[in-house]
């Protein structure tokens, strides 16, 4: 296969400090995240206008996870969160008002439409071997296309002005507090699923074929299959979080789903975070609803802020939040001479060490 | 029928230009500018703010094309510089990022301060008759200001010793290097020279329709996806895919309508690239 496919995952950091294999050292990191962020509307639980934020912010942790899934484990650079998550949320939406489906059952189909589009994505990028960029470009293509059936199609989306849901107004999935929860269950179950993948054959092969992709190919993991594997999951996972999020939210317009709104948020929530480790998209999500709300008043003044932020956050840790951190924990306790040798190696090493360079140059 | 080809050309050239200043950038140094959309928009606004100063049209215009040439500079001189020390697509994802960055702060910054601005640069006198075609006067002046532009970037490219150098970058930079070319000063002026096609984009769709300052992130998406489908690096296959999309795009929106034919133009640039990935012009790597 071509070199092209190769380099694209320079990014990707992969040195979280590893966890132990057994079952509790599975779950109590997920746990404690999980007790953390069930803390949440103790605080903000009074105001509808900070909860509305707080599931936002969760909806962003899941499609960051699945975004992660898809291009942290096997670098397809996917840009098309955003409508994936819009087919299933438009999807849902349309199948449970208008065709009069139960809300559970429009969910799923839903979830199963993105899922399908999502693999078929990466099935056709696999198949013409497609690299990062052409990757990017297709998918990208495919999300404007979305946009425009979403502003074209008005009778079903509502076009510019959105859409009401009316399935599901009465019940939980409107009140204050309960979404969040679900919502909260919707990241919790996307972690687990994102680590056991990781243990498993699965997250083997992808590892695998992340470090060396040839030296898979010739070890005989057939990356072509991984690939699409990995976008199958991820898609269902933005799939099921934008549907939910529709039914709790009540309420879709074409910034719901949009480009600039999911995917642009999501890329940077992640690279924040670490590109592949397990925490990245949580600790990505919550560090960016935060300061976001914080900076509301200053309007459009925003973008400049986190234009800021994405030079400085490139130029000076390209790996992302927790790779840093951890491998500075690493150092503290003397352990990264390994460490610094693999790193170094990785293209991921590589830049950082031109960064630093820039750094010293200055 | 005629008269959607003939608009489809002039929508196609304008598309065409956008993305050669785009294509000649990533060729030469493999520098995927994000920010390509913005720094038109920041020329409009030079050129709108110098009309509204009192400034005569010819000179806004031209320190419009000044303002790109200097971001182009600008954007050599300070974001893209730990850009140029790596190699590959390494370089290219870093320099989509950073500049995404750059957009960033443009955009954030023209909507907060001047959310309503736009230029629309107007050509006077009634419509001319092109093959028994009316046409607008504003578009016709556009057209003819492009293909000037891409006759002179042809001289340019062809016969002028400074652009066999650039070309030669673009083959093979080991080679130039040898032959004592500098390929970050060609770099450098090729920057500078997309700043400039993007500036006179810009004026040139002002003369059409409006250019508010939310059209930055359409600009660089269009010039991408022409882009993608000439074939990254390629001067002509971006001035070809321009104007086939160009056409592509007014004829469905004549036959179908306006979304749809959105969706058809997007399918068919998806279809040229799963079919041919090195794009209509592009040299297969």
């Amino acid at each position: 296969m071509s070199d092209r496919l190769t380099g694209g995952t320079f990014l990707i950091g992969g040195t979280e400090v590893r966890s132990s294999r057994s079952l509790a050292g599975l779950l109590i990191p997920i746990a404690v995240a999980g007790a953390a962020l069930a803390l949440v509307p103790l605080r903000l639980g009074n105001s509808r206008v900070l909860m509305g934020v707080a599931v936002l912010g969760l909806a962003y942790a899941c499609y960051t996870i699945g975004f992660n899934v898809i291009f942290g484990s096997t670098g397809q650079l996917f840009l098309c969160v955003g409508a994936l998550a819009g087919i299933g949320g438009y999807g849902a939406a349309i199948l449970a008002d208008t065709v009069g489906l139960p809300i559970v059952t429009s969910i799923l189909v839903a979830t199963l439409a993105a899922t399908l589009v999502g693999g078929l994505l990466s099935f056709v990028a696999v198949r013409r071997s497609l690299g990062v960029i052409f990757t990017g470009i297709v998918t990208l293509i495919f999300s404007l296309s979305f946009e425009a059936l979403v502003f074209g199609l008005g009778d079903l989306t509502g076009g510019d002005t959105g859409r009401l849901i009316k399935s599901g107004a009465d019940t939980f999935l409107r009140d204050r507090i309960p979404p969040y929860y679900l919502m909260l269950a919707l990241v919790l179950v996307f972690l687990l699923v994102h680590e056991l993948l990781r243990r498993s054959h699965i997250g083997w092969a992808l590892r695998a074929l992340r470090d060396d992709e040839v030296a898979a190919e010739l070890a005989g993991v057939d990356v072509a299959r991984y690939r699409v594997y990995a976008a199958l999951i991820g898609a269902a996972m933005l799939g099921l979080a934008g549907s939910t999020y529709a039914f709790t939210e009540g309420r879709l317009s074409p910034t719901t789903y949009g480009f600039g709104e999911v995917d642009v948020v999501v890329l940077v929530m992640l690279a924040f975070g670490g590109i592949g480790t397990l925490f990245g998209p949580i600790v990505g999500s919550v560090t960016f609803t935060i300061v976001d709300e914080i900076l509301i008043e200053f309007g459009q003044l925003r973008h400049v802020a986190y234009g800021i932020l994405i030079i400085g956050l490139f130029l000076r840790m390209p790996r992302g939040l927790i790779p840093t951190v951890a491998s500075l924990w690493r150092r503290v306790r003397g352990l990264d001479r390994l460490g610094a040798a693999k790193s170094s190696d990785s293209a991921a090493g590589k830049l950082e060490a031109v960064s630093s360079e820039a750094r010293s140059a200055e | 029928m005629i008269a959607d080809i003939l608009d489809g050309i002039v929508l196609g050239l304008q598309f065409g230009l956008l993305a050669a200043g785009l294509t000649l950038v990533y060729g030469l140094g493999g520098v995927l500018n994000l920010g390509y959309g913005q720094m038109a928009v920041i020329a409009a606004m030079a050129v709108a703010f110098a009309r509204d100063a009192g400034v005569p049209p010819l000179p806004a215009v031209g320190l419009g094309l000044l303002a790109g040439g200097l971001l182009g500079l600008l954007l050599d001189r300070t974001v893209l510089r730990p850009v140029y020390r790596l190699r590959g697509e390494a370089r290219v994802l870093l320099s989509l990022l950073l500049t995404l960055g750059v957009s960033f702060i443009v955009d954030g910054y023209l909507n907060w301060r001047y959310p309503l601005k736009a230029l629309t640069l107007h050509i006077g006198g009634g419509a001319v008759e092109i093959l028994g075609v009316p046409m607008r006067r504003g578009s016709l002046v556009a057209s003819a200001i492009t293909l000037v532009t891409v006759a002179a970037l042809f001289v340019f490219f062809r016969r002028t010793s400074l652009g066999r150098a650039v070309r030669s970058v673009i083959e093979d930079e080991e080679g130039a290097r040898l032959v004592g070319i500098d390929p970050s000063r060609m770099l450098r002026l090729i920057l500078v020279l997309s700043g400039v096609l993007a500036a006179l984009v810009a004026v040139t769709r002002a003369m059409v329709s409006p250019v508010d300052v939310k059209s930055g992130l359409s600009m660089t998406v269009f010039a991408l996806i022409v882009t993608v489908v000439g074939g990254l690096g390629s001067v002509y296959g971006a001035l070809l895919a321009g104007i086939i999309l160009g056409i592509v795009n007014v004829v469905a929106a004549d036959l179908i309508g306006t979304y749809i034919s959105l969706i058809i133009l997007l399918g068919a640039a998806a279809l040229t690239i799963l079919i041919r990935p090195a794009g209509l012009l592009g040299v297969k790597e």
